[in-house]
């Protein structure tokens, strides 16, 4: 009987073990040389033993399954194993990459297996669409949206949700929010960028202010200003940016 | 009984006659009332001078004086029912203002809770797969693990929690302890699970789900990312009248990258409404590594 090497990744114990008696029962041809704990060591024991085929858990410390199996780039055929995950389900109906879910059932492994026998795997390219279509899924590009500032001498998390306005202030940038008022280095124009232009806008070259917590705009004697939700002092809106509540 | 019918109608004349008497001099007071005094000092001048001429002076003295007289005691009426008017139209407001406020909050309350009880589907199954592997390994682990999930259900669904609002620290710590012996027999020696919060603050006022939302981030965004896992610790103190209850990992740290939050935004939302700006939810990144979480609300007993 011709020996068929494979590799194990899961982050708990007991769902590697799982898999492994599984697999004793159902392809009992099948050694299980080397089991990871995360996706980090699964790409460097899948190197070093080279196994014909490797089983991935899809969420893993690390690295995910996926990031594991995008780095190994197609050099091994890859099972994911996974115990809920839709995204992971819905994109591999549409490929030939086989997935198992936890509980792995026998006969859906003896599935596996068939399709392993037949050398049904999937060509390279759907292979790495597939991949790339899955992590675009599981890493949304977005906004900043914690904040890491400095209050008296303590690093808090600030939410943008609840940031009322930033304020350049010469060296650091002034976060205030209803209950307190914090620094930050990051100067407003890197700040800019990475926060989503719906939730903030500028309305002076030295303040962005979070849309939603606008209460009132007033016409004051030197332009708009804006009456923020719980807080006293009113932001001055300067006439370059005026045009942004014309229609408010 | 012919007299009493004849009789009826002329009672009835009476105490119109007698009522429109009565509306007509609480109308004399009040436009007296109302007629400022300058005004009724002219009048009272051409009504001396015109009793004068007519020689009738006497007459007008005394009218003149009880007009006085009926202005110095209107104006007290009038003024207190003025104000008796405002003060119900105000409390009447207020009630409603306070009904309205109840119910918002009793509405939001419920939306929340239904919004937090929905269980982490990855957990629930990676959960029961983990029941069944030791089903067949460590038949005994998994009787205490089925246990434990039981225990969380019961207390994390909304239609089987007691009462949504009044819960104690002692029951949310209950439900997190139900968590996290599961999360533990799951990952073994990559959790360690410190409960600290004294016997004392078991039956302080904590509402529901939130200190679930905590151990729960600090879980899935501070242990099981990281490799070799650490600890959590839940302590609970009281301090200038505040109950602190701190949720502290040494897991990975909190994520730069975003994708999380929602279950932080309810919890503020929900003490804003709760406590106004009586509580707060603080979020910090200590020196040592890991997140620390600590929600400070007012503190009553159950």
């Amino acid at each position: 009987m011709n020996t068929l090497t494979a590799l194990i990744a899961d982050d708990e114990r007991l769902m590697r073990e799982q898999l492994r008696m599984a697999l004793e029962r159902v392809w009992p041809e099948i050694d299980v040389v080397a089991e990871a704990q995360d996706g980090g060591q699964a790409v460097e024991l899948a190197r070093e033993h080279r196994p014909d085929l490797v089983f991935l858990d899809i969420t893993m410390p690390v690295k995910t399954g996926i990031a594991a199996a995008m780095e190994l780039g197609g050099e091994f055929p890859v099972v994911f194993v996974t115990a809920y995950d839709q995204y992971a389900i819905r994109a591999f109906e549409e490929g030939a990459i086989d997935y198992l879910l936890k509980p792995v059932e026998d006969d859906r492994l003896a599935r596996t297996r068939q399709r392993w026998q037949q050398k049904q795997q999937p060509t390279p390219q759907d292979w790495q669409g597939a991949l790339l279509k899955l992590s675009k899924q599981l890493e949304k590009p977005e906004y900043l949206r914690w904040i890491r500032a400095s209050v008296g001498n303590h690093l808090r998390l600030i939410n943008a949700d609840e940031v009322l306005f930033f304020q350049s202030d010469e060296k650091y940038t002034l976060v205030q929010t209803p209950a307190c008022e914090a620094l930050i280095r990051t100067p407003l124009k890197d700040l800019l960028p990475q926060l989503d232009p719906d939730q903030f806008w500028q309305v002076h070259r030295a303040t962005l202010v979070r849309v939603s917590a606008i209460e009132e705009v007033r016409r004051g004697e030197r332009g708009l200003m804006l009456k923020l939700r719980g807080y006293g002092p009113l932001l001055e809106v300067s006439r370059s940016y005026a045009h942004l509540f014309q229609r408010m | 009984m012919d007299n009493q019918n004849n009789a009826k109608p002329w009672r009835d004349d009476f105490s119109m006659i007698l009522d429109t008497i009565e509306k007509g001099w609480w109308g004399f007071v009040d436009m007296v009332a109302r007629l400022g005094w300058g005004r009724l000092m002219l009048t009272i001048l051409l009504s001396l001078m015109l009793g004068g001429i007519l020689n009738i002076e006497h007459l007008m003295l005394v009218l003149s004086l009880v007009a006085i007289l009926v202005k110095v005691l209107a104006l007290g009426k009038h003024q207190a029912e003025q104000e008796a008017d405002r003060a119900i139209a105000r409390s009447e407001k207020a009630e409603q203002q306070a009904e309205l406020e109840a119910l918002k909050r009793q509405l939001a309350e419920t939306r929340m809770s239904a919004l937090q009880a929905q269980i982490e589907p990855h957990f629930l199954f990676n959960t029961l797969s983990s029941v069944c592997q030791l089903t067949e390994t460590a038949p005994a682990k998994a009787v205490v693990m089925q246990k434990a999930l039981i225990r969380y259900l019961r207390a994390s669904l909304p239609e089987w929690r007691d009462s949504p609002g009044e819960t104690s620290l002692g029951q949310q710590l209950e439900l997190s302890r139900a968590y996290l012996e599961i999360m533990q027999l799951r990952m073994e020696e990559r959790l360690q699970v410190r409960l600290l919060v004294p016997a004392s603050l078991q039956n302080a006022r904590f509402p529901v789900m939130m200190l679930q939302t905590l151990v729960e981030n600090a879980i899935k965004h501070g242990l099981e990312p990281k490799a070799e896992g650490g600890a959590i610790e839940v302590d609970a103190k009281v301090l200038d009248g505040k109950l602190r209850v701190a949720v502290r990992d040494d897991g990975v740290g909190f994520p730069e990258q975003p994708g999380q939050g929602m279950g932080l935004a309810n919890i503020r939302e929900r003490l804003a409404m709760l406590y106004g700006a009586e509580a707060e939810l603080s979020l910090e990144a200590p020196e040592t590594g890991g997140t620390l979480a600590v929600i400070a609300l007012p503190f009553t007993l159950i």
